[in-house]
């Protein structure tokens, strides 16, 4: 089980890393014959067994979105040219592995450009949440006494809060529509915002515990002082701790951009993320004829399966804190 | 579209029959659909609340549907032939200056309550609509000549108003004016507190009309109930009684995905607008199968607009002002622009260019014959090659000899997926002169406030005219206008065919005879083409679709597509 | 015991005030107000008026003030989107939040302890099959299911597609209301319940297998009691300790993944609510709804904590 969720994420890590030579097609460029066009179903056999090929796609009516494939025409894959692994030569018809949405862009690249949106903005949050967490827990938790009150109820108090509410308001304080950069910043420091108290707590009270230790008192009598004693030997012992809080963050935060975007909140349009992506699923007669529209929830879907496969074998049952 | 001259003269003609002397009587008859029968009920939607249930102080879709359907008029604008009507007035004269009108109202109408119905309440409405504490949205549609319309009732069946000048839509302009009921809003407009009047708190039984339906319930958030009214004065061509319905509900589905699954699972008869381009795949499928008629309703009556800001004092400093303020600039766009590819890939193929802002769907007053500028890439950069802008050779982008880039942002609404398309076919095609585009999609809110202070270079946009009639979209027109879009309220016209523009609209609103009011609207067409100061592209083909348990469905290119005609529809199970 | 009330009592006047104070000042604070959309169509007067009407032409803090004051007395202002005065809007949302989130907690609870507890104390394909079907609903997010049920509804029919009450309840009494409330409810309850039902089932699994390896149970099976017995009437009560704790947590669960469910399936509820007034920056009515998010919050704490100390007795001598 844990391998095949480790599997699950290295592979979608891999897509991420390897979208641009992934994608057949740029993820921003809009193919005007091909609105809303069906996937081309890539055949290997014509009579006999072929390298595997495409028939160009041939359209009969926009309004009624059919398309027709043109037997007649056998258009041959292009593997590992133009930088790209897979594609197809440009007068020869859009290669549209998971077909084309509204603007006649591809949904299979902009569904792996989509990874590295979706993936950077949450391991930015979550290294984010996991940094201030941890130095807000270790300061809490080695200081003790009113700086330790203090802190614990700035955490109590945030941890509370429902994190969808929380990150609708702030996101809706702002402009409504910015840049993709400054979405970007701004989703992570949200997301880091609402992430941090989990840490916080967690590291605090590993910190409580290991402060009664012996080689603590040793350290102070050497003279050691409270930075070096948290930087050097405390914090490193909640390396495992925060390991596991980072495979929680990680898909809540995928999660969270996705609703956000879903509702138009996050990413503008123009931006391929799993969650923009979700927005033209949101007409449902529409996905009722093209359900390869959905793949960005199935993508979600494996995501944030393979991490709780991956870690289940580690005693805690994961709680799903995010929607 | 196009129409012969003669077909439009004639058209015209019989239409515009307001400022001539009129007698006309008779029963406005409903077309009876041969199977109507009595009873049912159906379900309508909602896009949102509305906003209050008095059409004088509120002018949201909502509130303007629920007016049709519980309010009365002196006359009614057919909106699918664009006649006008005898509605509560059965008969009108017009004196030759056409500044009197003295309008008969049928005998013995009574209100939803039972109360009288008489020239009383006409004049109250009216009184409503100019009193300064009501702040009635409405009293500009019904100041002529700069002055309110004002009336007398010499009898109870008798209304005369009189209007400050002659005005070219004369008896059409009360097609706006719902009569409100005196003994209901007497007191309220007495001490101040008309503006929240009927607010969707007030007891149904106090919302008393002359239309059709009463407002039977509110449930706030979820629907509008409105029951048939049992007083109501229209008759059916056999004398029966109408509406042939019991009840109209009104669902307020905010969303067009739910309501569009709404009305495909049955639980929808109407929607509140037409079908997006994208959905028509999905209702062609429903109709195969049985369980939907779609309908086209025509070409939409208004077209996707792309302006540059043109206001001197806050676009002056820019450099590339001087460019965009001159015509060449904008007829350089004009023609780099393929419009038959832009309504197929906009509108999926479900569009029609067109090159000015009145479409061939605005059938009286559209002029086939303004002139156009053809799609033809080398003229357009010969356009801006006339004022020194040409494409630089490293990047192919124009600029000039101080290499001022013609690079433009252009904002836009965003979640609309036509606007999106719109922008990005605009892009691709301007790219091809050296024009940059950067495309910004805005919510609306900030979107207009951007557009009212002119803190933008280009908006792409469809401004919903209010009227067919150019005397009633003057704000648009003028350059005083607070719908001059590319330079709003102007204290004295900033060019030239501007004020050409002005003095014409001020002839034809008062031009009673109706050719030359067309002449001069055909003129101010013309002005602008040679202008353009926006540029529109292509005009959609309104698609539409309902049940198939309705009947006597008259569809209208305008909104409400099927409501306006609530009093003949009936329902078969 | 009434120190452990009074506290959280205090705790969530607090929690109130912060957090509609703050929803209030950010909305304030936001660019473009709620007179944006009018601009083009109304004269001046109109906007200055309406601006006039939400105490915008105030300075935001003479502005909370004055929210403040009027709160006390239960006056939450009014709505601009809805035209009505906020409270009754809120309560209405809250209560239609309520009934989902009751809902789905009563199903995540019926589902989740008893498969928990079937998955923790046999082994065997059951257990199996439990767990994998439970990691598998773990990474459905309401997001994606409740669009994957809308989808369902839309092309099977079997339920209706989205809202709270249909047409044909109208003139009805009370129980076909109730029937046509409870037509629409599998959807969002269904969306809602089937992680947080997973995650009951996993920790029951979990706390069980401890539970049943503790010595009592051997004490227990020595003597002779059956085994069934021993599941339900011993292991139980001991395995349920960390369920209760988590029941809190679930409620802020279950109001925000309400938010996304009651989005997708058009549920008048309090998250599409503030949706709403955020978008149209409604500024009286993102204070209200703020407000009573936190009071549901609150409570939703309170029988959480309340839950905790009656499972677990060390809480109560401890006095939380």
């Amino acid at each position: 089980m844990r391998r095949v969720g480790l599997t699950l994420v290295a592979l979608v890590l891999l897509v991420a890393l390897g979208a641009p030579w992934l994608a057949p097609n740029p993820p921003d460029r809009s193919f005007p014959q091909s609105l809303y066009a069906p996937p081309t179903a890539v055949h290997l056999f014509d009579g006999s067994l072929r390298a595997p090929f495409i028939y160009q796609q041939r359209l009969i009516s926009r309004l009624e979105r059919r398309f027709e494939d043109d037997e007649s025409r056998r258009v041959a894959l292009r593997w590992l040219s133009d930088g790209r692994l897979v594609t197809v030569p440009e007068e020869e018809g859009p290669l549209l592995l998971l077909g084309a949405d509204a603007l006649g862009r591809d949904i299979f690249s902009r569904l792996v450009y989509g990874a590295r949106a979706s993936l950077a903005l949450a391991l930015v949050a979550t290294l984010a949440a996991l940094v201030v967490g941890a130095v807000v827990g270790a300061v809490a938790g080695y200081a003790g006494g009113v700086v330790d009150d203090l802190l614990s109820r700035v955490t109590e108090f945030v941890l509370v809060l429902p994190a969808m509410y929380v990150a609708l308001a702030l996101r809706a304080a702002l402009p409504l529509v910015l840049p993709p950069p400054a979405v970007f910043a701004l989703l992570a420091v949200i997301f880091a915002l609402l992430g941090w108290p989990i840490v916080a707590r967690g590291v605090r009270a590993i910190i409580v515990s290991e402060r009664e230790r012996e080689y603590v008192a040793a350290g102070h009598a050497l003279g050691a002082g409270p930075w070096r004693m948290l930087a050097y030997h405390l914090l490193p012992s909640t390396t495992g701790y925060l390991m596991v809080q980072a495979t929680l963050l990680l898909p809540a935060f995928i999660l969270a951009e996705a609703t956000l975007s879903y509702v138009g909140l996050g990413f503008p349009d123009s931006v391929p993320t799993w969650g923009t992506m979700l927005q033209d699923a949101a007409n449902v007669s529409l996905v009722g004829r093209a359900p390869w529209m959905l793949a960005p929830a199935a993508a979600i879907f494996l995501v944030v399966l393979g991490v709780n496969l991956a870690i289940q074998g580690r005693g805690r049952a994961p709680v799903q804190l995010e929607p | 579209m196009r129409l012969s001259r003669l077909g439009l003269i004639l058209a015209g003609a019989g239409v515009l029959a307001a400022a001539v002397v009129v007698l006309r009587f008779g029963s406005s008859e409903a077309p009876a659909p041969p199977e109507a029968r009595r009873g049912g009920q159906i379900v309508a939607s909602l896009r949102s609340e509305p906003r209050s249930f008095n059409r004088l102080v509120s002018r949201d879709y909502a509130t303007e549907i629920l007016s049709l359907l519980t309010q009365g008029r002196l006359v009614r604008i057919n909106r699918a032939t664009f006649e006008l009507e005898p509605w509560l007035a059965e008969a009108w004269e017009s004196s030759v200056d056409g500044r009197t009108h003295t309008l008969h109202l049928r005998p013995d109408l009574t209100w939803s309550d039972g109360t009288p119905f008489t020239s009383a309440d006409v004049l109250f409405s009216l009184q409503a609509v100019f009193d300064p504490r009501a702040k009635s949205v409405l009293a500009s549609t019904l100041t002529v000549a700069g002055q309110p319309i004002t009336g007398t009732a010499p009898d109870a069946q008798t209304v005369v108003l009189n209007y400050a000048g002659p005005s070219g839509p004369g008896v059409r302009l009360l097609d706006n004016l719902p009569i409100l009921p005196k003994h209901k809003l007497e007191a309220a407009l007495a001490d101040g507190s008309f503006a929240s009047a009927w607010t969707n708190t007030t007891p149904p039984s106090e919302i008393v009309g002359m239309g059709p339906f009463v407002l039977r319930e509110y449930q706030p958030g979820q629907r509008v109930v409105l029951d048939r009214n049992p007083r109501y004065w229209r008759r059916a061509r056999d004398g029966g009684a109408l509406p042939y319905l019991d009840r109209i509900i009104l669902d307020i589905v905010p969303e067009q995905n739910a309501e569009l699954l709404r009305l495909q699972a049955g639980d929808l008869d109407l929607t509140s607008s037409e079908l997006r381009p994208e959905d028509y795949v999905s209702v062609r499928d429903a109709e195969d199968q049985g369980r939907l008629r779609l309908i086209e309703l025509g070409v939409g009556t208004d077209a996707d607009a792309f302006w540059f800001c043109l206001k001197p004092e806050v676009k002056g400093r820019d450099p590339r002002f001087k460019y965009v303020q001159r015509p060449e600039f904008r007829k350089a766009i004009s023609q780099a622009v393929d419009r038959q590819a832009f309504a197929d890939r906009v509108f999926l193929g479900a569009a029609v260019p067109v090159w000015g802002p009145i479409t061939p769907g605005n059938i009286h007053w559209f002029w086939p014959d303004v002139t156009r500028y053809p799609h033809d890439d080398r003229q357009a950069q010969a356009w801006l090659g006339s004022m020194d802008v040409h494409p630089r050779r490293v990047d192919g982008v124009a600029a000039d000899a101080a290499n001022v880039e013609m690079r433009f942002t252009v904002l836009t609404q965003r979640g609309i997926s036509w606007y999106e398309r719109g922008t990005a076919v605009l892009r691709e095609e301007l790219a091809k002169i050296g024009i940059v585009l950067d495309v910004v999609p805005l919510e609306v809110g900030a979107l207009i406030q951007r557009l009212l202070a002119c803190d933008y270079d280009a908006i792409y946009y469809r401004p919903i005219a209010t009227d067919l009639d150019p005397a009633g979209n003057m704000d648009f027109w003028l350059s005083s206008g607070s719908a001059h879009f590319w330079n709003i309220g102007q204290k004295t016209p900033a060019t030239d065919w501007e004020r050409r523009i002005d003095t014409l609209m001020f002839e034809q609103a008062a031009a009673l005879d109706p050719e030359r009011r067309r002449q001069q609207f055909n003129l101010v067409q013309q002005i602008f083409a040679e202008n353009l100061p926006v540029l529109y592209f292509a005009a959609p083909r309104l698609y539409y679709a309902h049940s198939m348990r309705l009947r006597g469905v008259v569809p209208s290119v305008q909104r409400p597509p099927v409501l306006w005609n609530a009093d003949s529809l009936s329902v078969v199970n | 015991m009434t120190a452990f009330v009074a506290r959280r009592f205090l705790f969530a006047v607090a929690l109130v005030f912060v957090v509609s104070s703050a929803a209030l000042l950010l909305t304030r604070l936001a660019p473009a107000d709620v007179t944006a959309e009018l601009a083009l169509l109304a004269p001046a007067e109109e906007i200055a008026r309406t601006r006039a009407r939400f105490d915008l032409d105030r300075r935001p803090l003479e502005q909370w003030g004055i929210w403040l004051g009027r709160a006390g007395r239960f006056d939450f202002g009014d709505s601009y989107l809805y035209n009505r005065p906020v409270r009754g809007l809120v309560l209405d949302a809250a209560a239609n939040t309520a009934v989902l989130a009751v809902v789905a907690l009563a199903a995540a609870t019926a589902f989740g302890i008893p498969l928990g507890m079937l998955a923790g104390s046999r082994g065997g394909l059951a257990a199996a099959a439990i767990r994998s079907v439970s990691l598998v609903c773990l990474s459905l997010p309401p997001l994606l299911t409740s669009l994957l049920l809308v989808y369902v509804a839309a092309t099977t029919r079997w339920f209706p597609v989205g809202g709270m009450t249909s047409v044909g309840a109208l003139d009805a009494r009370w129980s076909t209301w109730l029937a046509d409330v409870a037509a629409h409810l599998p959807l969002p309850a269904l969306a809602l319940a089937l992680p947080i039902a997973a995650t009951f089932e996993r920790l029951q699994a979990q706390s069980m297998t401890e539970a049943l390896h503790q010595p009592f149970v051997a004490a227990a099976a020595a003597r002779g009691v059956a085994p069934s017995d021993i599941v339900v009437r011993h292991a139980w009560r001991v395995s349920l300790r960390p369920i209760c704790g988590v029941y809190g947590i679930a409620i802020g669960t279950l109001l925000s993944g309400s938010f996304v469910v009651e989005f997708v399936t058009a549920w008048p509820g309090l998250g599409r609510l503030m949706y709403e007034a955020l978008r149209a920056r409604d500024i009286y009515l993102v204070a209200g709804c703020a407000a009573m998010g936190g009071l549901v919050l609150a409570a939703g704490m309170m029988i959480g904590d309340l839950l905790l100390a009656a499972a677990d007795p060390r809480v109560r001598e401890r006095g939380a």
